[in-house]
């Protein structure tokens, strides 16, 4: 078990894995400030506006107000003082109004927040288990029919792009069997969620539903998850099966597994306790590391299935009127879901893998 | 055996080798397969005619609605395929080889920042770097219309004669850029790095290297002609596998909405609405299939080629492919 030394080594490398999340931001967030800078000094004022005030606002005073945004933030000085006084008001939670969302970018995303993260949440409780167990088992009988036909699974989930399955997926599920649909929930229950009557406890609607003791709702909900939810998982499963099943092999053929077999443990001791244990490790260092590919498949799907995640605040950002705040606050808030996952990833593995507790 | 020798013993590498060789010759031979250029063409003699046509002897692939031959966009698209593929792939590859090269020589402190710098790149989504790109672009684009006589439309951008004279040196450049392209440069040059980085580190100690070092060969010297043509495979086998990721990453971007679309991704975008028609979704299978394969095939050619590379120049990793 984990004796108060051990807990305080985990801590402490949680810690540091926090630090270096602030750090890597930091280093992100002035990269993007700096491409900013080749724009105009007006697309970086746009960034302090507030809220417009009154909608009769005149392009004129809109103008009027945008210079002395570059007057008062000094636009036209340096990069280090201009990504301070920036990144200040960033911390301030002043991210700027978007024109396109016709909202305060911050409040934006958090509102849509829940929502991308429903849909990861329920993508992760789909392929993760079953992305190790068809690893183990293909990687266990390796050559075998399970691993031949896993081996092909998997080679045609990771060449078929999101697009082409989703355009498969509307065919079969959405147009023919009118099983799932688009979107995140139907025409008759969107309302039920603006209602004053309506609690949301976690922004889940899945949960939220049952919580109001509206099963239906969340019927309706998971309906609507169903279709990006699989598509995300399959690619997601081929890609940490192939991990798993790699590490799998590797693993079988060191000598503490040998060592077991001769003592006569059984062989699901051996692949389930001990082959998975310490693959454990590499599997959660690969999924750390391709965090934000994630999140970028993730993106995509939303878009494809019009569900109205985070990734909205990224399109919208591009309809026609100039929009840069919400295109910066896009880039670091999913920065920032990517470095939470990735810090709460590296914890866990620190808690799974007895190695990594021993070394510091 | 030999490495070709290893690398044609199996079907799948011949398989490979064989769809990026028609990609290579569709894409110069497109003059020849198609006189007419995808881009330049201009719509029919039937310009009410709204309906995808079947393949007929002029478009042998029928035509989407607007007209264009499937055929056409299919052939010359190839090109821009390809041109993508190689150009960014090639940029990614140097750049990643080089800080990881670099990073493992050097060693100690260096190692630790290098690698630090391409861990926190990973964790920033491609995705936003293309909106985020993109909307730099449409800025720009905003401040170029303020200049011509389209200004007025989105005059709540000031009109100061000296910030143009700032842009107007860059413009010219930026314009021309790719926001994918510029995206995926920076941010997809991490793997290459890594992969380097741990097989640079493993050849550092080797014999031949130490020898190379104590006969007093200069740091450039051991670093271009021993470390890195010893050190290269890994890297070359993912190179490989990038260019077809990196095409079809692309045209998804695309056919989502974001960055320049690409003579495969509009086809796709403005057949889209006839995938799924009243008479069923076979009935206009023309507008969507022949891309959709061609797009699936280059990215699985590409794959196989990346994996027979890996078998053939590492033999031990058969065991466990």
């Amino acid at each position: 078990m984990i004796s108060a030394n051990n807990s305080m080594i985990i801590l402490r490398r949680l810690f540091f894995s926090i630090l270096r999340s602030v750090l890597t931001l930091i280093l992100i967030t002035a990269i993007l400030y700096a491409s900013l800078m080749v724009t105009p000094a007006e697309t970086r004022a746009s960034l302090y506006m507030p809220k417009k005030t009154s909608p009769r606002m005149t392009e004129e005073m809109y103008a009027k107000m945008l210079q002395d945004m570059i007057d008062k933030y000094q636009l036209d000085r340096p990069f280090p003082v201009q990504y301070l006084s920036w990144a200040g008001n960033l911390i301030k939670g002043n991210w700027g109004y978007s024109p396109n969302l016709q909202e305060d970018v911050l409040t934006g995303l958090t509102h849509r927040a829940p929502a991308t993260l429903e849909l990861t949440f329920y993508a992760i409780i789909i392929y993760f288990p079953l992305g190790l167990l068809s690893g183990v088992v293909a990687g266990n009988r390796k050559k075998g029919v399970a691993d031949r036909l896993f081996r092909t699974t998997a080679f045609v989930a990771t060449s078929l792009t999101p697009m082409i399955l989703a355009i498969i997926m509307m065919v079969v599920f959405y147009i023919t069997l009118r099983w799932f649909a688009p979107g995140r929930l139907g025409t008759a229950f969107s309302p039920l969620i603006e209602a004053e009557s309506f609690n949301s406890y976690t922004g889940f609607i899945t949960i939220d539903g049952l919580l109001n003791k509206n099963p239906a709702l969340t019927l309706d909900a998971l309906r609507h998850l169903a279709m990006p939810a699989l598509t995300l998982a399959f690619a997601q499963w081929a890609i940490l099966g192939r991990i798993t099943r790699a590490t799998v092999i590797e693993e079988n053929q060191k000598e503490y597994i040998i060592a077991g077999r001769a003592r006569g443990l059984h062989e699901w001791t051996l692949a389930w306790r001990y082959a998975l244990g310490n693959a454990a490790g590499p599997v959660l260092t690969h999924t750390i590391l391709s965090a934000a590919s994630l999140m970028t498949s993730v993106f995509v799907v939303e878009i494809i299935f019009s569900y109205p995640g985070l990734s909205t605040v990224g399109v919208k950002s591009l309809a026609l009127i100039p929009d840069a705040p919400s295109a910066m606050g896009f880039a670091i808030y999913s920065t920032l879901l990517v470095l939470i996952l990735t810090s709460l990833l590296d914890f866990l593995k620190a808690v799974v893998d007895p190695r990594l507790r021993e070394e510091s | 055996m030999g490495i070709t020798r290893r690398f044609f013993s199996h079907w799948q590498n011949w398989l490979g080798l064989a769809i990026v060789l028609a990609f290579v010759l569709m894409a110069i031979f497109a003059p020849l397969l198609s006189p007419t250029d995808a881009e330049t063409q201009t719509p029919n003699a039937q310009p009410y005619l709204k309906i995808p046509q079947p393949p007929s002897p002029e478009a042998r692939l029928g035509t989407l609605p607007d007209q264009t031959s499937v055929f056409d966009s299919l052939i010359w698209g190839s090109r821009d395929a390809l041109r993508f593929g190689v150009g960014v792939t090639a940029i990614v590859f140097l750049f990643g080889t080089l800080i990881g090269t670099i990073a493992a020589f050097f060693g100690g402190r260096v190692n630790t920042l290098l690698m630090w710098v391409t861990d926190s790149f990973l964790a920033f989504p491609i995705i936003a770097a293309v909106v985020f790109f993109q909307q730099v672009y449409n800025n720009l684009l905003v401040a170029l219309l303020e200049q011509t006589e389209f200004a007025g439309y989105y005059s709540y951008v000031l009109r100061t004669p000296a910030i143009m004279e700032t842009i107007k040196p860059l413009f010219t450049p930026l314009m021309k850029l790719n926001p994918t392209a510029l995206a995926f440069a920076l941010l997809m040059w991490m793997s290459y790095a890594r992969v380097m980085n741990a097989s640079v580190m493993s050849m550092k100690q080797m014999e031949f290297v130490l020898a190379a070092k104590v006969s007093g060969a200069k740091k450039f010297r051991v670093i271009f002609r021993h470390l890195i043509p010893n050190a290269i495979a890994p890297a070359l086998v993912l190179a490989a596998k990038d260019v077809g990721a990196l095409v079809v990453l692309q045209t998804t971007f695309s056919f989502i909405g974001l960055g320049h679309p690409t003579p495969w991704s509009s086809a796709l975008l403005s057949g889209k609405d006839w995938i799924f028609s009243p008479k069923g979704i076979v009935m206009y299978w023309w507008v969507f299939v022949p891309i959709t394969v061609a797009l699936i095939l280059f990215g699985v050619g590409w794959n196989l080629l990346g994996d027979g590379l890996i078998d053939a120049m590492n033999p031990r990793t058969v065991e466990t492919n």
